[in-house]
């Protein structure tokens, strides 16, 4: 038998329901108190987002200060009901327009039962498609509160294509200026050994582009990855230009890309959405470049004082320069007195979060800026417990730089009527989880 | 939605009552009701929105039912909207007010607008009144033919709430047989996927009593039908894909070549960016393989790289229930991800549940090439400042050490474990130590050397200390201190709560003097009094044994004490490999997540504890007791489950818990007679078994598994215990007798927070009671505390059970005293009564 939902609940961190949908009869109204009991007021909560409590399973997640749960009676695909959450968030913020928190619920619930309507059927998802579903659900979100004028009546064809085949796009669009804006954001994961080995270091990138373009166009990118370039050297018979080729671990397309072509010739077709999306998502294990090194030197000097030195080394190109640089080093939590001093940037101490915090806003490649500093520790009668350190964490931009050496080669637009466009692409690399032990 | 009932019971204190704005909004509405004036749809609207508003926060709003059926003749769509949503929240438990909303919600599925048409169908079709059915079908059966494919979606969905209220009227209508026509010929995929769901859970539903169901649900599998999804693959959403390919992963190929087909035409999916999508198709291809060995291997290979993408995109939930998948596969292939265990390394900021996972995929991948690299990592994760993790790591090393021959350089680390001095990590690893010593006794030399330094004051963790005293006994004479620790430790007899810690005091010191009998004569009279004193069973028996056993003869003692021991060779796997199989069939479900295979946690419930009574009966009898496997929905396969006893024999621990499950067909004592005589004639009722002994510990202690819920039963297979439909007893009689009989069963346990809910007053509870010909003679209490007087009387005799019940509804708790005339069928009539108790507020 295939597997539904019941019942979907918005809680508040305080257990107050927010808005729930049931539908299904299998499970009873009182289910949030089931929840509240045995998960959010218990030392269960957070520690496994599945539970099953009295035969019925609860998948929740919390999402800024909302709790999602979704409720099931029988044998649920889980991968399933997470995707389903995620994209029904994304949905959501779609219309509020960015926020999606316990506010923005109570001020367009009756937006979100309109989409729980149409999102979810008897427990079966339909469509989410926030292109499709904006067509009809013409509400708008509550950016300005007075709109609540008569909405206009739903495009005529738009139930056409509601459930549609290209689903992904309306016809008969038109722009004056037709342009195309392509990112790839990379964003690199590392963990460092104490020692200063690599433990563990990937990029998981994804490429998004916003379109704005008028009628069916096709597009077409190449990127300089080893395969598509194998591939066209083949085709074309002739060797493959010298120059650094990517392998990519793994992709996943939007649904829009022919995979169909992708598998037999290697490119990337598609007809895009309209507006913004995410087009394709990929992983990097090997070659990856870091954009920043991290050299920490902690010294316990006795048992109320340490030094700690740190010096953090760009290692891109000295024309470049990432913006945005955090790091955060762990001090104990006894800590009564710091002192330091930096040779870029500004520095302070959080204790918060029990952490040095450096900033430097603008971090020019080639350079070397170091952070020595000295901390006093109230002393303690506790036995001398050695000091577990949490790694030292580093957020980062740096732009018009990919860690993995990604390169669009091209990307060609074609539509029937043969305009011309104007093609954006921009290459920006995030620290994702850049953690170094000491 | 929230049904009225329960919002009464549980306002939040800083909500309003809302009596005085509920008729104020009832006033408001009425006004605008009739008229037709411009802007009166944007008054409609906020008055609405305030109705839901407050519907949502759980105030009743039902008294508005009219007013807000009035003022829905509107054609502005949100008005719409909110008016069908109020009118099915509150349908339901108004059915005669539902009648009034069928007029409009019947006009407006003839709507010359498609958006109306479908909305209004839906409502119609979410209305859930039985008696409403008959309006249903004309509409629906025109919103399947209806030109737009959004009302056909609608009406595809429809035909199943229709199904779900009354399947009769489904069925009469002939609709699945118009649902499959549209499922092979609707240009529109979601429609065609919608037929799907609708048509696999009604003939799911149906192929228990009609037989033709029952071939309807297999055609579903059949190869047409299965052909023509796949060709429309693309075509699907996101959401359908899962569905079909979840349906095409039960097809049974004909050939290899269509396997190649087949899976030359879905390579495609796994590249798909709903992870979803790729766990389906990853089943499927998983499936089509299993018997081409090669190819399956291959498909391994080819599915790594989406699943590791998988694991690191996506929120820390999603990511879970991707690890619960690979754990699964890397039991199944532990070669496949060895190379790529740094995928598998925690990051500082995940959740607990994630790193749990990971820890668990990092024992399963170790092996010779890359221990080394494991280790350090977990030996980081070791020094964790999060407790429940450093735990978790130590036991992963422990795992992994016992899974290894080259266990060498982990030795040392563990060792070096218990020079960290923290409580928890000496407490972990002692248990640890103390499973290496029983599989590697090579190594006892440089443990215990270690294991010698740990002062026992520091170990406060019964498991532990439990540990450590098994070491001192184990290895008395290569302990210099070992007589003088358990003497101390025999001087705190009475602080040491657990019974599991006093009982390996007993044989420690045992083996300890007969080792160094100078040394350990005085702490073992200590222990021997203590134990002999001792309230707890089992610690008394032990030490009454060990007395006799030495009084009877020292080196008969030493031999049943301290015979030579042989190394554990291979520690109890806890499931058996069909289990595992069971659950791999089910994958991309609960069932992995859970680790259990679905019957275990669905069937349950449908079964309830009554069906569970009767079958105890089967189980006297060994051979039949494979009916109640197939009555669990297993498709009953005896060679596989006598496979899963010859691989149990061998520890006996889960077939000793067999025993004590089927024991209410014997007396107690032979039961665990028969057990050891024949463990397979029992084996199967361990699949049941395994619910509630997920970890069967092979301590000795546990082997009795006298834990278990299962209260004896005096006769081999007592008579069905059948109750009088129309008992009567007078209520003076009653007390009377409450006065007089003894207590003949009380017991606590817990009821379904569905039947808690359903306690809003205690007459509800009554008449349900009445249902089973339990009947109530006083009742009393408010919420959370509800107590009742039932009685009951055998339908043959006049003996009559007398039952005091008390419930508490915030806890979930039930207590019930019985006192019967006849004593012994009062456990009979206590499951009995705790079963029709559990149905209480089932659907």
């Amino acid at each position: 038998m295939p597997v539904a939902a019941s019942a979907i609940y918005f809680l508040n961190l305080r257990g107050d329901v927010l808005i729930n949908r049931t539908y299904r009869d299998d499970v009873g109204g009182n289910m949030v108190d089931a929840f509240r009991i045995n998960i959010m007021q218990t030392k269960e909560l957070g520690t496994c987002p599945v539970r099953q409590i009295g035969g019925c399973s609860f998948f929740y997640m919390r999402i800024s200060n909302v709790y999602i749960v979704i409720v099931v009676s029988s044998n649920a695909n889980v991968a399933c009901a997470f995707k389903f959450v995620v994209e029904a968030v994304t949905l959501f913020k779609s219309y509020f327009g960015g926020a999606f928190d316990e506010d923005a619920i109570r001020n367009n619930f009756v937006l979100i039962y309109e989409l729980l309507d149409e999102i979810m059927d008897f427990g079966y998802p339909q469509n989410l498609s926030p292109e499709i579903l904006k067509l009809y659900i013409t509400q708008e979100g509550v950016r300005s509160p007075f709109s609540s004028k008569p909405s206009d009546k739903p495009v005529p064809n738009a139930t056409l294509q509601v459930t549609g085949a290209v689903g992904w796009r309306r016809e008969g669009l038109v722009y004056k200026k037709n342009e195309v804006f392509l990112d790839i954001v990379e964003s690199v994961n590392l963990l460092m050994s104490s020692k200063g080995s690599v433990l563990r270091c990937d990029v998981t990138g994804k490429i998004l582009m916003k379109c704005f373009l008028s009628g069916m166009p096709d597009l077409k990118l190449g990127l300089n990855d080893k395969i598509g370039l194998e591939k066209e050297s083949q085709l074309k018979s002739r060797p493959s230009k010298s120059g650094k080729t990517i392998e990519l671990d793994d992709v996943t397309f939007h649904q829009c890309v022919n995979l169909t072509r992708f598998n037999s010739e290697k490119t990337v077709s598609f007809v895009p959405p309209d507006g913004e999306f995410e087009l394709m998502k990929y992983r990097i294990t090997e070659g990856v470049n870091l954009p920043f090194r991290v050299l920490p030197t902690i010294k316990e000097l006795g048992r109320t004082r340490m030094e700690i030195n740190v010096k953090v080394k760009s290692v891109f190109g000295a024309k470049m320069f990432a913006l945005g640089v955090v790091i955060k080093i762990p001090v104990p939590k006894q800590t009564a007195k710091t002192s330091f001093q930096v040779t870029s940037g500004r520095a302070k101490y959080n204790a918060a979060i029990d952490c040095l915090v450096w900033k430097i806003r603008k971090f020019p490649g080639q350079t070397e800026p170091t952070l020595s500093a000295e901390v006093e520790l109230i002393s303690t009668m506790a036995e001398k417990k050695s000091w577990t350190k949490p790694p030292i964490e580093m957020e980062f931009q740096v732009p018009m730089f990919t860690a993995s050496g990604l390169r669009v080669r091209f990307l060609k637009v074609w539509e029937k009527s043969g305009y011309n466009t104007v093609e954006w692409v921009r290459y920006i690399t995030k620290g994702g989880s850049y953690e170094i032990r000491c | 939605m929230a049904p009225p009932a329960q919002s009464q019971r549980s306002p939040s204190p800083s909500q309003p009552s809302g009596k005085g704005e509920v008729s104020d909004l009832k006033m408001q509405l009425r006004q605008l009701a009739g008229s037709r004036a411009p802007g009166t749809d944007d008054s409609k609207r906020e008055l609405f929105k305030k109705a839901i508003s407050y519907m949502t926060i759980g105030i009743d709003v039902s008294s508005l039912f009219s007013e807000m059926v009035m003022c829905s003749a509107t054609s502005d769509i949100v008005l719409k909207k909110m008016c069908y949503l109020y009118v099915g929240n509150y349908a339901k438990y108004n059915p005669d007010l539902a009648l009034l909303t069928i007029n409009f919600l019947q006009k407006d599925c003839k709507d010359e607008d498609p958006m109306i048409r479908g909305l209004a169908l839906r409502s119609l079709c979410s209305l859930r009144v039985a008696n409403l059915v008959e309006y249903l079908v004309g509409p629906l059966g025109l919103g399947l033919k209806d030109g737009n494919s959004y009302v056909r979606t609608v009406a595809t969905m429809g035909v199943l709430k229709l199904y779900h209220i009354s399947a009769a009227t489904c069925i009469d209508a002939d609709f699945p047989a118009t649902l499959k026509h549209l499922m092979l010929n609707d240009p529109d995929a979601q429609v065609v996927a919608n037929c799907l769901s609708a048509l696999q859970e009604i003939w799911s539903l149906e192929a228990s009593t009609s037989e033709e169901a029952s071939r309807e649900r297999e055609a579903l599998l059949s190869k047409p039908i299965i052909y023509c999804l796949l060709n429309r693959i693309k075509e699907f959403s996101e959401w359908a894909q899962c569905i079909v390919l979840e349906l095409v992963a039960k097809y049974v190929p004909s050939d290899g070549n269509e396997i190649f087909d087949m899976m030359n035409l879905l390579e495609d999916r796994l590249q798909h960016a709903n992870g979803a999508v790729v766990l389906a198709t990853i089943k499927l291809f998983l499936q089509l393989t299993l018997s081409m060995t090669d190819v399956h291997q291959q498909v391994y290979e080819r599915i790594k790289a989406p699943l590791l993408t998988l694991v690191s995109s996506g929120s820390s939930e999603q990511s879970y229930a991707v690890l619960s998948h690979l754990h699964l596969l890397v039991m199944r292939a532990p070669i496949l991800f060895s190379s790529d265990y740094k995928h598998f390394y925690c990051q500082y900021n995940e959740p607990f549940y994630v790193k749990k996972l990971k820890l668990e995929m990092l024992t399963a991948v170790a092996n010779e090439s890359n221990t080394y690299e494991i280790v350090t990592e977990l030996c980081e994760y070791a020094a964790n400042v999060d407790i429940p993790i450093a735990r978790e790591s130590i036991r992963a090393v422990g795992k992994i050490a016992l899974q290894q021959y080259d266990v060498n350089a982990i030795v040392d680390r563990l060792l070096q474990f218990l020079e960290m001095e923290k409580d928890y990590v000496t407490a972990e690893t002692l248990v640890l130590v103390k499973d290496l010593l029983r599989k590697y006794p090579q190594w006892s030399h440089d443990c215990i050397a270690v294991v010698g330094n740990i002062s026992s004051k520091n170990v406060q963790e019964p498991k532990a200390k439990a540990a450590l005293i098994w070491m001192l006994g184990e290895y008395a004479q290569d302990m210099q201190d070992a007589p003088y620790i358990l003497e101390s430790l025999i001087d705190n007899w009475d602080d040491e709560h657990s019974a599991e810690v006093r009982l390996h005091l007993l044989t420690a010191v045992m083996k300890c003097f007969l080792r160094r009998p100078p040394e350990t004569q005085k702490a073992l009279g200590a222990a021997l009094a203590a134990g002999l004193a001792d309230f707890h069973q089992d610690v008394h028996d032990r030490a009454l044994f060990y007395y006799r056993l030495l009084q009877h003869n020292v080196s008969v003692a030493e031999r049943v004490v301290n015979p030579p021991k042989q190394a554990v060779s291979v520690f109890a796997d806890t499931q058996s490999s069909e289990i595992k199989d069971r659950i791999f069939d089910e994958f991309n479900s609960l069932s992995v997540v859970y680790q259990t295979p679905s019957y275990m946690f669905i069937d349950k419930e449908h079964r309830g504890p009554f069906a569970f009574s009767e079958e105890l009966e089967n189980l006297s009898i060994g051979v039949e007791s494979a009916n109640v496997a197939s009555a669990q929905r297993v498709e009953a396969n005896d060679k596989d489950l006598l496979l899963s006893t010859s691989e149990k024999e061998e520890t006996r621990g889960p077939s000793s818990n067999g025993s004590a499950y089927s024991a209410p067909s014997y007396d107690s004592s032979s039961a665990s007679l028969i057990a050891s005589q024949a463990p397979s004639e029992l084996i199967p009722s361990n699949q049941s078994l395994q619910a509630h002994a997920p970890q069967a510990s092979l301590a000795i202690d546990d082997l009795l598994g006298l834990g278990l819920p299962v209260a004896p039963n005096p006769a081999p297979s007592p008579p069905p215990l059948t109750l009088n439909a129309k008992a009567v007893l007078e209520p003076n009689a009653f007390q009377q007798k409450w006065r007089q009989l003894p207590i003949s069963v009380s017991q606590e346990y817990s009821i379904n927070p569905q039947g808690v809910a359903a306690l809003t007053t205690p007459q509800a509870l009554l008449q349900h009671m009445q249902g089973h010909f339990i009947h109530c003679i006083a009742s009393g209490g408010q919420a959370p505390n509800f107590k009742f007087f039932f009685f009951a009387q055998k339908a043959e005799e006049s003996s009559t059970f007398l039952v005091e019940c008390i419930i508490n509804s915030s806890s979930c708790k039930v207590q019930i005293k019985i006192k019967a005339d006849d004593q012994s069928t009062s456990q009979a009539f206590s499951d009995l009564f705790q079963s029709a108790l559990s149905k209480f507020g089932m659907p």
